[in-house]
Protein backbone atom coordinates (compact mmCIF):
# COMPACT_ATOMS: atom_id res chain seq x y z
CA UNK A 1 0.00 0.00 0.00
CA UNK A 2 1.40 3.41 -0.96
CA UNK A 3 1.69 5.56 2.36
CA UNK A 4 -0.05 8.46 0.74
CA UNK A 5 -2.21 9.70 -1.61
CA UNK A 6 -2.15 12.51 -4.25
CA UNK A 7 -4.21 15.73 -4.23
CA UNK A 8 -6.34 14.73 -7.00
CA UNK A 9 -6.93 11.63 -5.60
CA UNK A 10 -7.88 12.71 -2.28
CA UNK A 11 -10.13 15.25 -3.85
CA UNK A 12 -12.10 12.99 -5.25
CA UNK A 13 -12.81 10.79 -2.69
CA UNK A 14 -13.38 13.31 -0.26
CA UNK A 15 -16.39 14.64 -2.73
CA UNK A 16 -17.58 10.95 -3.06
CA UNK A 17 -17.94 11.01 0.76
CA UNK A 18 -20.10 14.49 0.89
CA UNK A 19 -22.42 13.28 -1.92
CA UNK A 20 -22.91 10.59 0.10
CA UNK A 21 -23.09 12.57 3.23
CA UNK A 22 -25.20 15.29 1.61
CA UNK A 23 -27.92 13.17 -0.24
CA UNK A 24 -30.78 11.39 1.39
CA UNK A 25 -29.05 8.22 0.78
CA UNK A 26 -26.33 9.19 3.56
CA UNK A 27 -27.30 12.02 6.44
CA UNK A 28 -29.43 14.48 4.13
CA UNK A 29 -26.46 17.36 5.47
CA UNK A 30 -23.19 18.67 4.82
CA UNK A 31 -20.61 18.09 7.40
CA UNK A 32 -18.99 19.89 9.51
CA UNK A 33 -16.51 19.56 12.72
CA UNK A 34 -16.18 22.82 14.79
CA UNK A 35 -19.88 22.56 15.59
CA UNK A 36 -18.85 19.18 17.07
CA UNK A 37 -15.98 20.66 18.92
CA UNK A 38 -18.10 23.42 20.40
CA UNK A 39 -20.42 20.48 21.60
CA UNK A 40 -17.53 18.44 22.85
CA UNK A 41 -16.63 21.42 25.04
CA UNK A 42 -20.34 21.93 26.46
CA UNK A 43 -20.22 18.26 27.83
CA UNK A 44 -17.11 18.27 29.48
CA UNK A 45 -17.36 21.53 31.20
CA UNK A 46 -20.85 20.47 32.03
CA UNK A 47 -22.39 23.62 29.96
CA UNK A 48 -26.03 22.03 29.72
CA UNK A 49 -28.54 23.34 27.03
CA UNK A 50 -31.33 24.37 30.07
CA UNK A 51 -28.57 26.92 30.90
CA UNK A 52 -27.06 28.15 28.63
CA UNK A 53 -28.46 29.78 25.08
CA UNK A 54 -25.80 28.94 22.85
CA UNK A 55 -25.93 24.63 24.14
CA UNK A 56 -29.52 24.78 23.35
CA UNK A 57 -28.58 26.18 19.88
CA UNK A 58 -25.99 23.42 18.76
CA UNK A 59 -27.60 20.50 20.75
CA UNK A 60 -28.43 19.22 17.40
CA UNK A 61 -25.97 19.41 15.05
CA UNK A 62 -23.22 19.65 17.47
CA UNK A 63 -23.95 16.06 18.86
CA UNK A 64 -24.11 14.55 15.75
CA UNK A 65 -20.65 16.30 14.46
CA UNK A 66 -19.59 15.16 18.07
CA UNK A 67 -20.50 11.45 16.45
CA UNK A 68 -19.06 12.29 13.06
CA UNK A 69 -15.53 13.31 14.97
CA UNK A 70 -15.05 10.16 17.14
CA UNK A 71 -15.73 8.37 13.87
CA UNK A 72 -12.88 10.30 12.37
CA UNK A 73 -10.99 9.93 14.98
CA UNK A 74 -10.77 5.95 14.35
CA UNK A 75 -10.51 6.30 11.18
CA UNK A 76 -7.24 8.77 11.91
CA UNK A 77 -5.57 5.56 13.97
CA UNK A 78 -6.54 2.37 11.97
CA UNK A 79 -5.11 4.33 9.27
CA UNK A 80 -1.68 5.49 11.30
CA UNK A 81 -1.55 2.74 12.46
CA UNK A 82 -2.10 0.11 9.41
CA UNK A 83 -1.46 2.15 6.28
CA UNK A 84 0.53 4.78 6.70
CA UNK A 85 2.10 3.70 9.71
CA UNK A 86 3.15 7.18 10.68
CA UNK A 87 1.73 6.51 14.56
CA UNK A 88 4.37 7.74 16.90
CA UNK A 89 4.14 9.97 19.55
CA UNK A 90 5.80 13.49 18.47
CA UNK A 91 5.47 16.72 19.81
CA UNK A 92 7.01 19.34 17.30
CA UNK A 93 6.06 19.16 13.77
CA UNK A 94 9.42 19.15 11.19
CA UNK A 95 8.75 22.56 9.71
CA UNK A 96 7.92 24.45 13.00
CA UNK A 97 11.91 22.96 13.87
CA UNK A 98 13.18 24.85 10.71
CA UNK A 99 11.13 27.93 11.12
CA UNK A 100 10.10 28.81 14.41
CA UNK A 101 11.99 26.67 17.25
CA UNK A 102 12.94 23.59 18.97
CA UNK A 103 11.59 24.09 22.00
CA UNK A 104 8.65 21.90 23.44
CA UNK A 105 7.34 24.36 25.38
CA UNK A 106 6.94 27.09 23.26
CA UNK A 107 5.15 25.00 20.63
CA UNK A 108 3.04 23.97 23.10
CA UNK A 109 1.57 27.22 24.58
CA UNK A 110 1.45 28.37 20.86
CA UNK A 111 -1.02 25.09 20.13
CA UNK A 112 -3.28 25.87 23.19
CA UNK A 113 -3.88 29.72 21.99
CA UNK A 114 -3.58 28.52 17.99
CA UNK A 115 -6.55 25.61 18.82
CA UNK A 116 -8.66 28.37 21.05
CA UNK A 117 -8.59 30.93 18.56
CA UNK A 118 -9.56 28.12 15.72
CA UNK A 119 -12.60 27.00 17.89
CA UNK A 120 -13.63 30.63 18.73
CA UNK A 121 -13.28 32.13 15.87
CA UNK A 122 -15.10 28.97 14.05
CA UNK A 123 -17.95 29.72 16.54
CA UNK A 124 -18.16 33.13 16.01
CA UNK A 125 -18.18 32.97 12.02
CA UNK A 126 -20.83 30.11 12.27
CA UNK A 127 -18.60 27.45 10.79
CA UNK A 128 -14.87 26.28 10.29
CA UNK A 129 -13.13 25.17 6.74
CA UNK A 130 -15.15 22.14 6.83
CA UNK A 131 -18.01 23.56 6.82
CA UNK A 132 -17.62 27.36 5.11
CA UNK A 133 -15.24 26.53 2.49
CA UNK A 134 -15.98 22.80 1.41
CA UNK A 135 -19.43 22.56 2.21
CA UNK A 136 -20.49 25.92 1.73
CA UNK A 137 -17.91 26.61 -0.79
CA UNK A 138 -19.51 23.42 -2.78
CA UNK A 139 -23.39 25.02 -2.41
CA UNK A 140 -21.88 28.41 -3.79
CA UNK A 141 -22.62 29.95 -0.27
CA UNK A 142 -21.71 33.67 -0.15
CA UNK A 143 -20.91 33.11 3.51
CA UNK A 144 -17.97 30.04 2.70
CA UNK A 145 -16.41 32.51 -0.21
CA UNK A 146 -16.17 35.50 2.29
CA UNK A 147 -14.69 32.89 5.08
CA UNK A 148 -12.18 31.36 2.71
CA UNK A 149 -10.77 34.79 1.18
CA UNK A 150 -10.69 35.80 4.98
CA UNK A 151 -9.38 33.28 6.96
CA UNK A 152 -6.55 32.14 4.24
CA UNK A 153 -5.75 35.84 3.20
CA UNK A 154 -5.20 36.36 7.12
CA UNK A 155 -3.13 33.18 7.69
CA UNK A 156 -0.85 34.01 5.07
CA UNK A 157 -0.17 37.26 6.47
CA UNK A 158 0.13 35.44 9.81
CA UNK A 159 2.87 33.27 8.76
CA UNK A 160 4.89 35.54 7.07
CA UNK A 161 5.14 37.59 10.14
CA UNK A 162 5.23 34.18 12.50
CA UNK A 163 7.69 32.40 10.75
CA UNK A 164 11.52 32.79 9.84
CA UNK A 165 12.06 32.88 6.09
CA UNK A 166 13.76 29.76 4.62
CA UNK A 167 17.40 29.82 4.85
CA UNK A 168 17.26 32.30 7.74
CA UNK B 1 -20.09 12.67 31.73
CA UNK B 2 -21.22 8.87 30.58
CA UNK B 3 -24.47 9.94 30.40
CA UNK B 4 -23.90 13.20 28.46
CA UNK B 5 -21.88 10.91 26.11
CA UNK B 6 -24.93 8.54 25.61
CA UNK B 7 -27.05 11.37 25.44
CA UNK B 8 -25.07 12.81 22.47
CA UNK B 9 -25.49 9.22 20.60
CA UNK B 10 -29.40 9.11 21.62
CA UNK B 11 -29.70 12.89 19.96
CA UNK B 12 -28.01 11.37 17.21
CA UNK B 13 -30.20 8.32 17.02
CA UNK B 14 -33.23 10.70 16.70
CA UNK B 15 -32.32 13.52 14.69
CA UNK B 16 -33.18 12.21 11.48
CA UNK B 17 -30.03 12.38 10.08
CA UNK B 18 -28.81 8.70 9.89
CA UNK B 19 -28.40 6.07 12.28
CA UNK B 20 -25.50 6.36 14.58
CA UNK B 21 -23.74 3.81 12.52
CA UNK B 22 -24.04 5.34 9.55
CA UNK B 23 -22.75 8.69 11.00
CA UNK B 24 -19.81 7.23 12.86
CA UNK B 25 -19.00 5.40 9.27
CA UNK B 26 -19.29 9.22 7.56
CA UNK B 27 -16.23 10.31 10.10
CA UNK B 28 -14.73 7.05 9.69
CA UNK B 29 -13.82 7.46 6.01
CA UNK B 30 -13.84 11.32 6.56
CA UNK B 31 -10.74 10.50 9.12
CA UNK B 32 -8.91 8.19 6.89
CA UNK B 33 -9.09 10.16 3.94
CA UNK B 34 -7.51 13.54 6.22
CA UNK B 35 -4.54 10.98 7.00
CA UNK B 36 -4.10 8.97 4.20
CA UNK B 37 -3.86 12.42 1.97
CA UNK B 38 -1.31 13.66 4.94
CA UNK B 39 -4.15 16.46 5.30
CA UNK B 40 -3.83 16.38 9.00
CA UNK B 41 -0.09 17.22 8.63
CA UNK B 42 1.59 21.27 9.81
CA UNK B 43 3.77 20.95 7.35
CA UNK B 44 0.68 20.60 4.90
CA UNK B 45 -1.68 23.27 6.28
CA UNK B 46 0.78 25.72 7.58
CA UNK B 47 3.21 24.93 4.68
CA UNK B 48 0.21 25.99 2.16
CA UNK B 49 -0.29 29.44 4.14
CA UNK B 50 3.74 29.90 3.80
CA UNK B 51 3.74 28.70 0.16
CA UNK B 52 5.97 25.59 1.02
CA UNK B 53 3.27 22.73 0.01
CA UNK B 54 0.79 22.79 -2.28
CA UNK B 55 -1.87 19.84 -1.71
CA UNK B 56 -3.83 21.80 0.54
CA UNK B 57 -5.04 24.23 -1.70
CA UNK B 58 -5.18 21.45 -4.69
CA UNK B 59 -7.29 18.94 -2.80
CA UNK B 60 -9.82 21.24 -1.62
CA UNK B 61 -10.14 22.90 -4.96
CA UNK B 62 -10.85 19.67 -6.54
CA UNK B 63 -13.01 18.83 -3.70
CA UNK B 64 -15.09 21.90 -4.18
CA UNK B 65 -15.19 21.81 -7.99
CA UNK B 66 -16.53 18.27 -8.06
CA UNK B 67 -18.82 18.58 -4.68
CA UNK B 68 -20.57 21.45 -6.12
CA UNK B 69 -21.36 19.85 -9.63
CA UNK B 70 -22.45 16.47 -7.73
CA UNK B 71 -24.37 18.88 -5.14
CA UNK B 72 -26.23 20.79 -8.02
CA UNK B 73 -27.84 17.65 -9.54
CA UNK B 74 -28.40 15.91 -6.18
CA UNK B 75 -30.62 18.95 -5.61
CA UNK B 76 -31.94 19.31 -9.22
CA UNK B 77 -33.44 15.50 -8.74
CA UNK B 78 -34.82 15.67 -4.91
CA UNK B 79 -32.21 13.65 -3.59
CA UNK B 80 -30.31 16.51 -1.34
CA UNK B 81 -31.42 19.62 -0.60
CA UNK B 82 -29.46 22.86 0.21
CA UNK B 83 -28.17 23.88 3.61
CA UNK B 84 -26.39 26.89 3.20
CA UNK B 85 -25.01 28.91 6.42
CA UNK B 86 -26.35 32.60 7.04
CA UNK B 87 -24.26 35.77 6.03
CA UNK B 88 -23.21 37.58 9.77
CA UNK B 89 -21.02 39.80 8.25
CA UNK B 90 -19.18 41.00 11.47
CA UNK B 91 -19.15 37.28 13.07
CA UNK B 92 -17.95 36.15 9.87
CA UNK B 93 -15.24 38.28 9.52
CA UNK B 94 -13.73 38.56 13.02
CA UNK B 95 -14.07 35.26 13.16
CA UNK B 96 -12.04 34.09 9.79
CA UNK B 97 -9.47 36.63 10.76
CA UNK B 98 -8.97 34.74 14.41
CA UNK B 99 -9.37 31.49 12.45
CA UNK B 100 -6.42 32.14 10.12
CA UNK B 101 -4.10 33.03 12.82
CA UNK B 102 -5.26 29.70 14.84
CA UNK B 103 -4.76 27.59 11.31
CA UNK B 104 -0.81 28.61 10.33
CA UNK B 105 -0.08 28.52 13.83
CA UNK B 106 -1.54 25.06 14.71
CA UNK B 107 -1.13 24.20 11.26
CA UNK B 108 -4.75 21.98 11.73
CA UNK B 109 -8.00 22.96 11.17
CA UNK B 110 -10.98 21.44 13.78
CA UNK B 111 -11.16 17.77 12.07
CA UNK B 112 -7.59 17.56 11.49
CA UNK B 113 -6.32 18.21 14.62
CA UNK B 114 -8.74 15.20 16.15
CA UNK B 115 -7.59 13.35 13.47
CA UNK B 116 -3.90 14.11 14.42
CA UNK B 117 -4.28 13.23 18.17
CA UNK B 118 -4.83 9.86 16.87
CA UNK B 119 -1.31 9.60 14.87
CA UNK B 120 -0.10 10.58 18.23
CA UNK B 121 0.86 14.05 17.92
CA UNK B 122 1.10 15.83 21.46
CA UNK B 123 0.52 19.12 19.97
CA UNK B 124 -2.40 18.82 18.16
CA UNK B 125 -3.78 17.17 21.57
CA UNK B 126 -2.56 20.53 23.80
CA UNK B 127 -4.31 22.60 20.53
CA UNK B 128 -7.90 20.36 21.31
CA UNK B 129 -7.56 21.21 24.41
CA UNK B 130 -7.23 24.93 23.66
CA UNK B 131 -9.70 24.40 21.53
CA UNK B 132 -12.40 23.21 24.38
CA UNK B 133 -11.58 26.44 26.17
CA UNK B 134 -12.49 28.69 23.62
CA UNK B 135 -15.67 26.49 23.23
CA UNK B 136 -16.25 27.45 26.82
CA UNK B 137 -15.60 31.16 26.20
CA UNK B 138 -17.95 31.11 23.60
CA UNK B 139 -20.53 29.64 25.38
CA UNK B 140 -20.18 31.58 28.19
CA UNK B 141 -19.51 34.81 26.53
CA UNK B 142 -23.07 34.69 23.97
CA UNK B 143 -25.25 36.74 25.79
CA UNK B 144 -23.28 39.15 25.30
CA UNK B 145 -21.26 37.94 21.40
CA UNK B 146 -24.52 37.82 19.71
CA UNK B 147 -24.93 41.74 19.79
CA UNK B 148 -21.81 41.81 18.36
CA UNK B 149 -22.16 39.83 15.42
CA UNK B 150 -23.75 42.24 13.33
CA UNK B 151 -25.95 42.00 10.36
CA UNK B 152 -27.51 38.89 9.20
CA UNK B 153 -27.53 39.01 5.47
CA UNK B 154 -29.55 35.60 5.17
CA UNK B 155 -28.93 32.01 3.99
CA UNK B 156 -27.57 33.42 0.56
CA UNK B 157 -26.11 31.68 -2.52
CA UNK B 158 -24.16 33.46 -5.31
CA UNK B 159 -26.66 32.00 -8.11
CA UNK B 160 -29.39 33.55 -6.07
CA UNK B 161 -28.31 36.42 -7.80
CA UNK B 162 -28.27 35.08 -11.14
CA UNK B 163 -31.86 33.44 -11.63
CA UNK B 164 -32.47 30.41 -14.20
CA UNK B 165 -28.19 30.26 -14.48
CA UNK B 166 -27.51 28.01 -11.62
CA UNK B 167 -26.04 25.70 -13.87
CA UNK B 168 -23.44 27.80 -16.12
CA UNK B 169 -22.54 29.33 -12.84
CA UNK B 170 -22.16 26.22 -11.07
CA UNK B 171 -19.92 24.59 -14.13
CA UNK B 172 -17.89 27.63 -15.01
CA UNK B 173 -16.99 27.85 -11.35
CA UNK B 174 -16.43 24.71 -11.16
CA UNK B 175 -14.00 24.85 -14.32
CA UNK B 176 -11.83 27.30 -13.08
CA UNK B 177 -10.67 25.87 -9.76
CA UNK B 178 -10.21 22.70 -11.58
CA UNK B 179 -8.18 24.28 -13.95
CA UNK B 180 -6.48 26.06 -11.45
CA UNK B 181 -5.64 23.04 -9.66
CA UNK B 182 -4.25 21.17 -12.02
CA UNK B 183 -2.27 24.82 -12.99
CA UNK B 184 -0.93 25.06 -9.54
CA UNK B 185 3.06 23.88 -9.25
CA UNK B 186 3.55 20.75 -7.60
CA UNK B 187 5.35 21.90 -3.92
CA UNK B 188 5.71 19.08 -1.61
CA UNK B 189 7.35 19.33 2.00
CA UNK B 190 9.13 15.63 2.27
CA UNK B 191 9.30 15.15 6.20
CA UNK B 192 11.84 13.32 6.80
CA UNK B 193 10.02 11.95 10.20
CA UNK B 194 7.29 10.30 7.87
CA UNK B 195 10.15 7.81 6.84
CA UNK B 196 11.25 5.68 10.09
Amino acid sequence: MPRSIPWWLGGISMSLLFYFTFSVWGADRPIGASTGMSYIANMIFGLDPENYEYAAIVEQSGAWEGVMLVGAFFGGLFMSVFVTKTFHISFIPTLWKERKNKSIKSRMIWSFIAGFLLVFGARLAGGCNAGHILSGGSQLAVSGMIFAVVALGTGMITGRFFYKRKGE
Amino acid sequence: MLDRIANMFDIVAKGGHGSIWLVLFIGFVFGAIILYSRLNKFEKMAGFMIFEDTLVPRMAMTTVALSSIGFYFLVQSGYATFDVKPTILGGLIVGAILFGIGLVILGKCPSAFFVSVSEGRVDALVGVVGGMFGGLFFTLGYPWIKELLGTNLGKIRITDYFDGYGLIITLALSATLLITAYLLPTIDYKDPADDR
